[in-house]
């Protein structure tokens, strides 16, 4: 080609132009591959780099019960650490060290000899051992203080309150669930630091210093209810044998927890050795079928449907019923003959139950049993709940409708089971059971309030009564199951309950092992407390209505003696009265029917609350307050309740408290 | 005669497209020098206005060299030439050693990189030669033999400074210049060969720390904090300015100095990371406009000469662009070559303005010149 004619120079300079764009595309590509395909894990990357952050955490809340005592509390201990670059003789220092503060000598003189300059020694340690390392005064050996979670009261509501790490983190319980309220939001430090690992403050990027955003936490849990709920589950395990067992305590109308017990005991303020199903909180994280303690449920549905009303009567086989390929049998080979509905749960028949489901239908027995909470988390705010087991009802075979009948192919938390009863307790509307009353701050001002939660209305006010009385009848008949649980002079409805643990090795139900219970609730009728009480594989009294009947029985009447009045209100107790936290009464009870008639007509309930508080309650219903004093509501006039006139004026007062 | 002949075509036909992306691409320079610097804290005399003073002492070059006839220019090509080679020798005998290699020369109190002017003059040499010696068929080794010498002379001088990535650019850009020009495909092919031979010979006379970055080149990770550490470093930072980039200022890698050459060879990484994938693509367009726009100058030129003057110093720029942020984006091995007209420096930006003085020369002169 000749050289310097048009076409020869613009072959050349086109190729030379593609040449040049390919590269450049290649950059393009490149760039795009890194910065957008990749920029966010090279983003990272860099923030890894040049940031370094400090977390001061305030100290953590308090957790107290509904009266304000202390169950949680943090207190300050010393901790060791050392710079081991600044340790001129290791072998001095560490032999010193292990010898005040009873460590290994090797592992203390390892870690002095790395080449850091910063090591943790030992971590809380007593103001004995620190009083001495400060003594000994060792070039290079530090003591810093450290909060330290402490639990006055040892192993009381353990389970409950859950525990706390090495660094303050809540592991369990409510330490865990609540524990960003609790730790509340560090004070964050955030520097840039350069390449030389160099703290930058002069261009410091974040620097969030928020203090004091951590809360006390009050619970409904009340402390004196759960002392005697312990005691009298851990007699009764230990005199029946029993492998372990859980106890509940609820008021009926609200879902407050008031006590929550697991037998099998721990101490969190130690816990190191303590294997995890002990401190596991068995009263909403394992499942068993309920066996008896199901059948009010039964009832409570077919009552509801029409479906069978109390003079109806069912032969009940004399102890010998044959579904498909199964026979029925009664508990401890009892033989009934024709039984009318309340006989059916006063003798707790199995084929009469069995019946009364197989009438019912399997869709909507079905129904019911996901009405009263079974097969759903019931939203408690532990941590861990299960959610039990309820098949699809299309997995039923005739024989599962009959014995689910009776509670046996069913799964139920002890939380399920006593958030259900207290649905009949509470004229068949179902509670959310909490744990958490609200929040305090730091001055132990109440600074919210949770307020009780309506998940359903289940049965009717009509049923719920009618249940009620049957119930009654289980506890209080000279023949009833449920005799055991019997107080004087106060008509307690209950449920006994027996189930045959399912034994997978053999894989039939055991008639040896057995998990008996108790639930009911007191007095009929204004029912204000409701306890279950399980035991897990008693030796002796395996049946229901023998061993956990007493324990139920000896829990209310201690409630009783305890708290001359009803517990519902703020609770009287004939002692000191804790002072710690300023309450508020109990809410309103939400019933379903007038929950929203309610209120408009009376005088609401201004107690505990803050000025504030109190002015916008009244604004809502147009009530001019009269006030006087500072800090919390302490008196009113007229008082909650009082239906309100013409004049709608209202005094309230105010006092600080402490 | 036509030197110093002012027409006023000269002025008529000025090639402000080119001169607008020269000063647009310095522009982002000067910023990008501001923010490199920015954290460094109170120097008497910030490197981004002893920048923008060398811009403008390089524009002066620029205007200098514009109004000179290329011709004229070409008459002494082989004197601007012999007096680079003579300014290498002075480096090599008596300049003196920044960070282990002896680049610089004091003249008047500035200092001055030889090897940058060295760029420009064995490009107008080498149009220089083949103006000279036009042929209609390809060139063969014989006729390559000067064009050869011309080369090596200035490579070696600079490989033993040493400076391997302006040499490098050397042989890219007269290796272009004479693909260009049309070889002989048996030649080529005999030179390749003798290439592949040498290549490791010429291995065994790299520096320990030449042959570690072409490794690390290869496996960057394998010494993180090492010699690997540029590469990482640069590549965090770009890729951390993901789409939109941190901002002016703002580039976290940058401001705490994480990027080693932040201000020089490194410079692309520090734009890349404030200005995100979107200003390293008007970047790049940027640069690729330029290069468009000097290929066309090459294609209209009335002769040969100024073809391959254009063409030679489109290519010289290329070059140094894709090498520079290939590297900084870790496709090309670490070797020190400046972004042009971003790095910092006074020779190049001097040099690179001069260049661009003889772009505008030969795209004005094709309104000038009859055939």
């Amino acid at each position: 080609m000749a050289v310097n004619t048009k076409k020869w120079l613009k072959v050349r300079i086109v190729s030379g132009l593609i040449i040049f764009l390919v590269l450049f595309i290649a950059l393009l590509s490149r760039a795009f591959q890194l910065q957008v395909l990749s920029g966010q894990k090279l983003k990272t990357l860099a923030q890894k780099q040049h940031m370094t952050t400090l977390q001061l955490h305030p100290e953590r809340g308090i957790i107290y019960d509904r009266n304000g005592e202390k169950l949680a509390a943090s207190v300050m201990a010393d901790s060791v650490c050392a710079d081991p670059s600044k340790i001129t003789d290791p072998v001095r220092a560490s032999q010193q060290i292990s010898s005040m503060l009873n460590l290994d000598r090797n592992l203390v003189y390892k870690k002095l000899s790395e080449p850091k300059s910063f090591c943790w020694l030992a971590r809380r340690i007593s103001p004995d051992q620190a009083a001495s390392v400060e003594n000994a005064n060792i070039e290079g050996i530090i003591l810093v203080k450290e909060p330290k979670r402490f639990y006055p009261n040892g192993e009381l509501a353990a389970h409950v309150l859950g525990f706390v790490g090495a660094d303050a983190n809540g592991l369990e319980g409510v330490e865990y669930k609540y524990d960003d309220s609790l730790k509340g939001k560090p004070e964050k430090l955030t520097w840039a630091r350069d390449a030389k690992g160099k703290k930058l403050f002069l261009r410091v990027e974040k620097n969030e210093t928020k203090k004091d955003e951590n809360v006390n936490i009050v619970l409904t849990i009340d402390s004196r209810i759960q002392y005697l709920v312990e005691t009298h589950l851990k007699e009764a395990v230990s005199s029946k044998g029993a492998k372990g067992g859980l106890a509940i305590v609820m008021d009926p109308k609200t879902g407050e927890i008031l006590a929550l017990a697991n037998e099998g005991r721990f101490n969190p303020n130690n816990i190191s050795g303590v294997l995890p199903e002990r401190w596991r909180n068995r009263a909403i994280t394992d499942y068993f079928d309920p066996g008896s303690t199901f059948k009010p449920f039964l009832v409570a549905g077919a009552l509801e449907e029409k479906i069978i009303k109390e003079s109806d009567k069912f032969f009940c086989e004399n102890g010998n019923y044959k579904v498909a390929n199964r026979v029925i049998h009664e508990a401890n080979k009892k033989r009934h003959g024709v039984l009318a509905v309340p006989d059916i749960l006063k003798y707790s028949s199995n084929i009469g139950a069995a019946k009364i489901a197989q009438k019912m239908g399997k869709e909507k027995f079905h129904d019911y049993i996901e009405r009263f909470g079974f097969g759903a988390k019931t939203g408690i705010d532990l941590p861990g709940e299960s959610a039990g087991l309820v098949r699809p009802v299309k997995n039923w075979v005739p024989v599962d409708t009959a014995m689910i009948g009776f509670g046996q192919g069913v799964s139920v938390t002890a939380i399920q089971l006593i958030a259900a009863v207290s649905a009949i307790a509470n004229n068949g509307v179902l509670m959310k059971p909490y744990i958490v009353r609200g929040f305090a701050d730091k001055d132990n001002r109440l600074i919210k309030l949770y307020t009780p939660t309506v998940v359903r209305k289940v049965i009717s006010p009509d049923v719920a009564k009618r249940l009620t009385n049957m119930l009654t009848e289980v506890v209080g008949a000279v023949d009833g199951t449920g005799k055991n649980a019997r107080i004087v002079n106060v008509a307690v409805a209950g449920k006994t309950g027996t189930s045959q643990k399912f034994d997978f090795v053999r894989g039939i139900y055991s008639s040896e092992k057995v998990r008996t219970s108790f639930m009911g609730f007191f007095p009929a009728a204004d029912p204000q407390v409701a306890i279950l009480v399980i035991l897990d594989e008693p030796q002796r009294d395996k049946w229901g209505g023998v061993a956990a009947a007493p324990v139920f029985k000896n829990i209310s009447e201690q409630i009783l003696n305890c708290f001359k009045t009803s517990i519902r209100e703020t609770p009287v107790f004939d002692g000191p009265k804790a002072t710690k936290v300023q309450l508020v009464s109990a809410q309103q009870t939400l019933d379903a029917e007038n929950a929203a008639t309610d209120d408009e007509s009376t005088m609401p309930d201004f107690l505990g609350l803050t000025i504030r508080e109190a002015m916008k309650k009244a604004k809502a219903r147009s009530i001019d307050l009269k006030i006087s004093g500072s800090g919390w509501v302490a008196r009113q006039y007229p008082q909650a309740g009082r239906p309100l006139g013409e004049e709608r004026i209202c005094s309230v007062k105010f006092e600080l408290s402490n | 005669m036509i030197f110093l002949k002012f027409d006023r075509r000269i002025f008529q036909n000025f090639d402000w497209t080119l001169l607008a992306l020269v000063l647009g691409i310095c522009t982002v320079g000067i910023i990008n020098i501001y923010s490199a610097g920015y954290s460094i804290g109170d120097r008497p005399f910030p490197l981004y206005l002893k920048q923008i003073q060398w811009v403008f002492l390089g524009m002066a070059f620029m205007m200098l060299i514009y109004f000179i006839d290329y011709r004229v220019i070409n008459e002494a090509a082989y004197i601007i030439y012999g007096i680079s080679i003579a300014l290498l020798v002075v480096v090599f005998l008596y300049g003196y050693t920044t960070r282990g290699s002896q680049r610089w020369i004091s003249i008047l109190g500035f200092s001055f990189q030889p090897a940058e002017l060295m760029k420009l003059t064995v490009i107008m040499a080498l149009a220089r030669y083949f103006d000279d010696y036009k042929s209609n068929e390809p060139y063969n080794l014989k006729e390559l033999l000067i064009p050869f010498l011309i080369v090596i002379l200035p490579f070696l001088l600079i490989l033993k400074q040493p400076d391997l990535g302006t040499a490098l650019i050397i042989v890219a850009v007269s290796a272009s210049i004479i693909v260009f020009i049309g070889v002989n495909w048996k030649s080529l092919a005999i030179v390749g060969a003798g290439a592949l031979i040498l290549m490791p010979i010429g291995w065994r006379f790299l520096k320990a720390y030449q042959k570690e970055r072409l490794m690390t080149f290869l496996n960057p990770d394998n010494d993180p904090l090492g010699t690997g550490y540029h590469i990482i470093q640069s590549m965090i930072a770009v890729g951390s300015g993901g789409i939109i980039g941190k901002g002016f200022l703002s580039g976290s890698q940058t401001q705490l100095k994480f990027l080693p050459e932040q201000q020089t060879d490194f410079v692309f990484s520090v734009f890349a990371e404030e200005w995100g994938f979107i200003g390293a693509f008007v970047l790049i367009i940027m640069f690729m406009c330029l290069i468009f726009w000097g290929l066309k100058i090459a294609l209209h030129s009335r002769d040969l000469l100024g073809t391959l003057l254009s063409f030679g110093i489109t290519a010289l720029i290329s070059w140094e662009v894709f090498i520079n942020i290939g590297m900084v984006l870790g496709i090309v091995p670490v070797v020190g070559i400046p972004l042009p007209f971003l790095s910092y420096g006074g020779s190049a930006m001097i040099v690179l303005m001069a260049m661009i003085g003889l772009l505008m020369n030969v795209s004005v002169r094709r309104f000038i010149l009859q055939r």
